[in-house]
């Protein structure tokens, strides 16, 4: 499967966020959007999954309109943002069964217990999500955006709140959903997880993608510094004219 | 750009000059009704800005269907400006009515339910405003305009039905059997003259405000827009 | 049309066990209603006559501000965890979420007349126990429910958030508000009313336009 934005624009009233920006994915790649606060990471990941109209620009599905209107091309779409979409007074398994249930699917028991299991809250007693730590509701949110089997996730800041055995194990999932020709988009910082598993860095810098860069062994120093380079473009020329 | 400029303009003027015409006939040309006496002049303008009033909120419930099918920010304009435009004229209804009731009923209010239900709905736009002031993005802002200027104009219809209702002691003109004031000829010529230059005074008003947005608009995008494309294009030239 | 409804129904449940668990609204909901019909008495030193013509239009006061609060609340599950998103993400159709938290506000109403009616029955020994008089409560309710969630939907989203909701609402509500007095006392007072019957008609034409209007623009509350 393709999953493509062409020539996709943003603006907040008079505001540009984005312009004129291309991006394709393909099935099996998972995908690292790096840029710096305010460069339109969220903007981007709300487009894609349909929740912010663009300004003009399309995005496509295999080559086709993707038509947000229409369910099952919004249920394609695993989507983790910074808010958890979790209700407090609901135990992390009905948290689940009401999203299936929306979903119109109904999980059985050992499903739903595979599922927990996988995001390491297997043993977790059903208590209200109120009282679960940070990393545990960041766990149940990535099994929430896994639980229709998404052919697409759409992953901003994935790793918050999720601490070295919880980056792992989210390494691991983002490995086996990769297996299954999964497409999978990643915004984050912890540029020494997402090493781990993405197969290219996209750059998002003033309004477009402007450097993809593939995951060819590359050392953590070398991601820093060639990402540097893209963001610190303008100092650096300006710097050198004074010299 | 310049052709939009000379409608407004042309509009301007034919308002202007039917405005005083209706004017010069309400004061000339219409005759002292025989109950009332003088005040009841009032009335001429009072139905005029009641039904400016009402074509106002109208149209800003069509221009609120036409936004969101359309998402196109003129409409959003044309919405903000027919309220602004509507609800200045319901309280030159309201006030007015006052100035006719003062005399006639022997108070400047009573809880009538043609003036209960005018006021309300007068309400119902002043709220639109803080709606609009209380939102920064502008396609959301468009959206949620258009939307309560719909469900606000939806409203409109049964208000006033339940007003019919109640036993009112406001004359009513239209829509009934028996008709309270005895308008003749002259009257009623002049009550026309004034309900067109009033329309035509709306229309008039409701470019000029639509324009004026529009040109807050760009201005406002012309500032973002110096700052941020020297700031990219930087980046296009290297 | 089944699946629709049954999604409705799914989140209808997830609103009322959240509600059931904390209990936040509902409590304050009826604390304040209690609270009004002690201060209606201190404000109103009225004659036991003059009192049961008025309280049919006092209960339906009492019962609008005390909504007011629910209303602020409806959305606020939604709006805090950001779930408004994961929530059009999964279902079928986005005018679902609208019908489900209509109904969440009108059983809440529900919940409030059953238990303000004989409380102030109780206080002012006056019987207002009278399933027609219920009736025409709930189908105020009804209308109550319908434009206060749509409002809600947007007023969550601004700026000014719940200092907003009661300007934007209550002038909407006024022939629901008319109609619901003056049928209502008309019951209660065993008085004859030549336009019961428009009223009533009012009543339900309000509740379906208001209604079917909602249904047919949540979509561009709630998305771009």
């Amino acid at each position: 499967m393709k999953f493509e934005a062409k020539q996709l624009c943003k603006s907040y009233g008079p505001q540009r966020v984005l312009l004129n920006l291309d991006l394709s994915l393909q099935s099996g790649e998972v995908v690292c959007l790096l840029g710096q606060n305010g460069a339109g990471k969220s903007t981007l990941i709300r487009l894609l999954s349909g929740l912010l109209k663009p300004t003009s620009g399309e995005i496509t599905m295999d080559g086709m309109l993707a038509d947000f209107s229409e369910a099952e091309v919004r249920r394609k779409i695993g989507l983790i943002l910074h808010q958890t979409f979790l209700y407090e007074q609901l135990t992390g398994a009905e948290n689940l069964q009401l999203y299936a249930r929306l979903y119109g699917t109904k999980l059985a028991e050992g499903d739903l217990k595979q599922l927990m299991a996988r995001v390491g809250l297997g043993k977790v007693r059903p208590v209200p999500v109120r009282s679960y730590s940070r990393g545990m509701k960041q766990r149940l949110t990535i099994a929430r955006a896994l639980l229709n089997n998404p052919q697409i996730l759409l992953l901003d800041e994935p790793y918050t709140g999720l601490d070295q055995q919880g980056s792992a194990m989210l390494n691991q999932l983002l490995a086996e959903e990769q297996e299954n020709q999964r497409i999978i988009l990643v915004t984050t910082h912890e540029l020494s997880f997402i090493r781990q598993v993405a197969s290219r860095f996209a750059i998002l810098h003033r309004g477009r993608i402007a450097e993809s860069i593939p995951n060819a062994n590359l050392s953590l120093d070398e991601l820093q510094e060639r990402y540097n380079a893209v963001v610190n473009y303008r100092a650096k020329v300006q710097v050198e004219a004074v010299s | 750009m310049l052709s939009e400029n000379k409608t407004i303009t042309i509009l301007s003027v034919i308002a202007a000059v039917l405005f005083v015409f209706a004017f010069l006939m309400v004061i000339f040309y219409a005759p002292i009704e025989v109950n009332m006496g003088l005040v009841q002049k009032v009335f001429y303008f009072h139905m005029s800005a009641a039904w400016v009033g009402m074509l106002a909120f109208l149209m800003a419930a069509i221009f609120g269907i036409l936004y969101l099918v359309h998402k196109d920010l003129k409409w959003d304009r044309l919405i903000a400006s027919s309220v602004e435009i509507g609800l200045l004229f319901t309280v030159i209804c309201i006030l007015s009515g006052m100035i006719w009731a003062r005399p006639i009923w022997n108070t400047w209010w009573t809880w009538d339910p043609r003036l209960t239900t005018v006021t309300i709905m007068a309400f119902t736009y002043i709220a639109f405003i803080l709606l609009r002031r209380s939102m920064d993005e502008p396609s959301k802002r468009a959206q949620f305009s258009a939307i309560y200027a719909i469900v606000g104009f939806v409203t409109v219809p049964l208000t006033f039905f339940s007003a019919r209702l109640l036993r009112t002691i406001h004359p009513i003109i239209f829509g009934s059997g028996e008709i309270d004031m005895n308008l003749n000829q002259p009257m009623l010529t002049t009550m026309f003259i004034s309900l067109g230059a009033f329309t035509i005074m709306y229309v008039a008003l409701l470019l000029q405000r639509a324009h004026l947005m529009q040109a807050e608009d760009d201005l406002m995008q012309l500032r973002m827009h110096t700052e941020i494309d020297a700031d990219w294009e930087d980046q296009a030239d290297a | 049309m089944k699946t629709w409804l049954g999604t409705a129904w799914v989140l209808v449940w997830k609103d009322l066990v959240q509600e059931w668990r904390s209990r936040d609204v509902l409590t304050s909901m009826f604390s304040f209603a209690v609270l009004s019909l002690f201060i209606f008495n201190y404000a109103l030193e009225l004659s036991p006559i003059d009192r049961a013509e008025i309280a049919p239009g006092l209960i339906w006061v009492v019962m609008v501000f005390a909504g007011t609060l629910g209303l602020n609340r409806s959305f606020a599950a939604e709006q805090d965890q950001g779930s408004f998103e994961g929530l059009m993400m999964a279902v079928p159709e986005l005018s679902v979420i609208y019908l489900a938290k209509m109904i969440t506000n009108l059983l809440m109403m529900f919940g409030l007349a059953i238990l303000v009616i004989p409380i102030y029955s109780l206080l002012y020994n006056q019987s207002l126990f009278d399933l027609r008089f219920f009736g025409i409560l709930m189908l105020g309710a009804w209308g109550y429910s319908a434009a206060g969630t749509l409002i809600s939907s947007m007023t969550v989203q601004t700026r000014m958030r719940d200092l907003l909701l009661p300007v934007l609402l209550f002038p909407l509500l006024l022939p629901v508000n008319m109609a619901v007095v003056k049928s209502g006392s008309a019951i209660i007072t065993v008085s004859a009313l030549p336009e019961f019957q428009s009223w009533i008609n009012l009543l339900l034409v309000y509740d379906v336009i208001m209604t079917v209007v909602s249904l047919m623009v949540f979509e561009y509350v709630i998305r771009e």
